[in-house]
């Protein structure tokens, strides 16, 4: 009896310890997203706070300069922001009709077999690194882009804006063809039955029944668009200064900035990267708020 | 009536098909181009090779009594430098069985052995560069000792280190983040009670997931490159990938979780498992074919992962000998090649290989989903 009762207090712990593991690599996500937060804003503030080590920078003159020329001391990085804002309207309104219309067919008009030839497509693209779009962007739009412009380099805003329309496809074509995957069949027969074509079935009552599920992949299409680094480098052009005055001009988004010097800034030059990363975590911030608000709304419902 | 509705139905049809073969057509322009550019590099050289080539002088002893003491058969190779430069070198075309070319020693005494597709650079201190074979081996004929000393070239241009740093990523972010992803997995599913704390956890998953891999880069940075002084490392970049791969694993592992029946759990309840015993040896083991789908996904992730690890493990093109050393993978190989320099070709071939890596990873991962869908 006494053995029993032994055994059982010692069970009992094993199972509370086990408890408290598992519960501490619940917390673990947690833990991360606070420290990403925390580390990224902590460092990237530092340049506005006065009496930093590495010396200061005026937050305005960040936020609204049109240069960055770290050897002349001038961090502006209101033309990046411009540069990524343009890149990913630009992607949205290029890539979101395509993506659309593409998971429309997926669910609603393709045959099976074509079916089980295009989903593994739009996997694969998802799977492909984001270098990979970025050498295809530099060997093949990039060269096709300097046949038609009168700039000398081909590296331009359109080019970023035709890489990030391609890489935001697959987001936008997975959620919204399971957005429309989700919408129930009664709504399409009820549509049938009253005598409406298959078209305007799935045009007038299936992508509305879809909508929340579509926005939402097209929130994710912007996120990954402005988040999006190694390919946007390749063909961006990333100049030192001035707004982009045409499609053909070269861009730095923010991203590219944070990229392309890390490696060899140090001082005020590096904590002014950091800062970089700090307004285009905030955008990322925002985005994700958004997202999340329609997730949850579209669940209520 | 009915026939202009049909002709603009049939635009619609139109559009919609040249939108699908839009996508489609891209996926097949890109992986055309990679490969077309890319496959004609792919050859054993290339896979095992070192990226950078290395000069060293060895002494190679002769053998006696064959025809070609030295047992190396030579050919004659042009050799583009940089620049456009082109020169003509001797390179070892094949070693004869009885050259003891493979037990040949550097000047620290240790084994260096010749082998082929080396390039010979000097014999016995004679530069033999523009050299044709015939004359070369003229030089070798006169020699008379037991032993030659030549300078030679170690062929680079291969991407072995990269392989083996992305295989040390991919075992090390896994180590990190496995055992965590469905630790957390296990306990959502089976103990959470739906609340807060689970609300929390999701909306952290979720935002992890939000996150871009440059932002990952920047906090690895300040956390580990900076604040910790790993500094440029494997590991630096193998604890970033780890919180880049957690959604991924609890998400994948959650599902599978829920997936394992509830009378599975009832059962052995029932026969006075307890709660450990029926997750260890009922559950994971039911689950065990989506957590391995997790596992692959995540090895996807980390193959095509580049923007983080270029921030915190760096840009070496060797394999790193320490966790404490920079190594870059294929990926951020395949990036300074494409922009320091300008080396479409050689990064397409890298691309190449990382393709091939994705399709053989989704086919293995199709292939478990199926299997699980049986269940």
């Amino acid at each position: 009896m006494g053995k029993d009762m032994k055994l059982d207090r010692k069970n009992e712990l094993k199972e509370k310890l086990a408890h408290y593991l598992f519960l501490f690599n619940a917390t673990v996500a947690i833990i991360s997203v606070a420290a990403i937060a925390f580390f990224v804003f902590y460092r990237g503030l530092q340049p506005f706070i006065p009496g930093n080590a590495e010396g200061t920078y005026s937050l305005i003159d960040f936020l609204t300069g049109l240069e960055w020329r770290p050897g002349e001391g001038k961090f502006g990085i209101l033309y990046m922001i411009v540069g990524s804002l343009l890149a990913t309207t630009g992607a949205i309104v290029l890539g979101v009709p395509i993506g659309i219309l593409t998971a429309v067919f997926i669910a609603e008009l393709a045959p099976k077999w074509i079916r089980t030839v295009i989903k593994p497509a739009v996997e694969l693209l998802a799977g492909i690194p984001s270098v990979i779009y970025g050498l295809f962007g530099l060997g093949i739009i990039v060269p096709a882009i300097m046949q038609l412009s009168s700039q000398p380099q081909g590296q331009s805003l359109l080019a970023v804006i035709l890489v990030l329309m391609i890489m935001i496809l697959p987001t936008v074509i997975t959620i919204t063809e399971s957005a429309i995957k989700a919408v129930p069949d009664s709504y399409r027969e009820g549509s049938l039955g009253l005598g409406a074509t298959k078209l305007y079935t799935v045009f007038r009552v299936v992508l509305p029944a879809a909508k929340s599920g579509i926005l939402a992949g097209v929130v994710l299409g912007i996120g990954r668009a402005i988040g999006e680094t190694m390919a946007v480098m390749l063909v961006a052009g990333n100049p030192i200064a001035g707004l982009p005055t045409s499609i053909f001009s070269p861009v730095r988004p923010l991203t590219t900035n944070i990229a392309m010097e890390m490696s060899y800034a140090f001082g005020l030059h590096q904590e002014m990267l950091f800062a970089t990363g700090v307004v285009l975590f905030t955008f990322i911030i925002i985005i994700n708020l958004i997202l999340n608000r329609i997730t949850r709304g579209s669940e209520l419902k | 009536m009915k026939k202009k509705i049909n002709f603009k139905e049939g635009l619609i049809y139109g559009i919609i098909g040249v939108a699908t073969l839009f996508t489609i057509g891209i996926l097949v322009f890109i992986l055309g181009f990679i490969f077309s550019k890319g496959l004609p590099h792919l050859d054993s050289h290339f896979l095992t090779s070192q990226f950078d080539s290395t000069s060293a002088y060895v002494d190679v002893k002769l053998s006696e009594g064959t025809e070609n003491p030295l047992g190396l058969i030579l050919g004659e190779m042009t050799l583009k430098e940089k620049g456009s430069i082109e020169k003509q070198v001797i390179v070892v075309k094949d070693i004869e069985k009885t050259s003891l070319a493979e037990s040949a020693v550097n000047n620290k005494g240790q084994n260096l052995a010749i082998s082929k597709n080396d390039i010979i650079n000097r014999i016995e201190g004679e530069n033999v560069e523009g050299k044709s074979v015939d004359e070369v081996n003229q030089i070798l004929n006169s020699i008379n000792a037991d032993k030659v000393t030549l300078r030679i070239t170690k062929q680079g241009g291969g991407i072995f280190p990269m392989l083996m740093t992305t295989l040390m990523m991919i075992g090390l972010a896994l180590l990190f983040s496995v055992p965590i992803g469905v630790l957390a997995a296990i306990y959502l599913v089976e103990y959470a009670k739906p609340g807060r704390f689970v609300n929390l956890v999701r909306f952290a998953t979720e935002s992890l997931a939000g996150i871009p891999s440059i932002i990952y880069g920047l906090f690895g940075m300040i956390l580990f490159v900076m604040t910790l002084n790993f500094g440029y490392s494997l590991l630096a970049g193998a604890l970033t990938l780890s919180i880049i791969l957690l959604p991924v694993i609890i998400r994948q592992t959650e599902e599978s979780l829920k997936a394992v029946p509830d009378s599975y759990r009832e059962a052995s309840f029932g026969l006075g498992a307890n709660k450990i015993y029926t997750i260890s040896r009922v559950i994971i083991p039911t689950a065990m074919p989506g957590i391995v789908v997790a596992i692959i996904l995540s090895i996807g992730r980390i193959v095509g992962e580049s923007a983080a690890l270029l921030l915190t493990a760096g840009t070496a093109a060797k394999i790193p000998s320490s966790l404490f050393e920079s190594g870059s993978t294929l990926t951020v190989k395949a990036y300074t090649l494409a922009k320091e320099e300008a080396n479409i070709e050689l990064a397409s071939a890298i691309g190449s290989v990382i393709i091939i890596i994705i399709l053989i990873l989704n086919a293995l991962s199709k292939l478990l989903s199926r299997k699980i869908t049986k269940i």
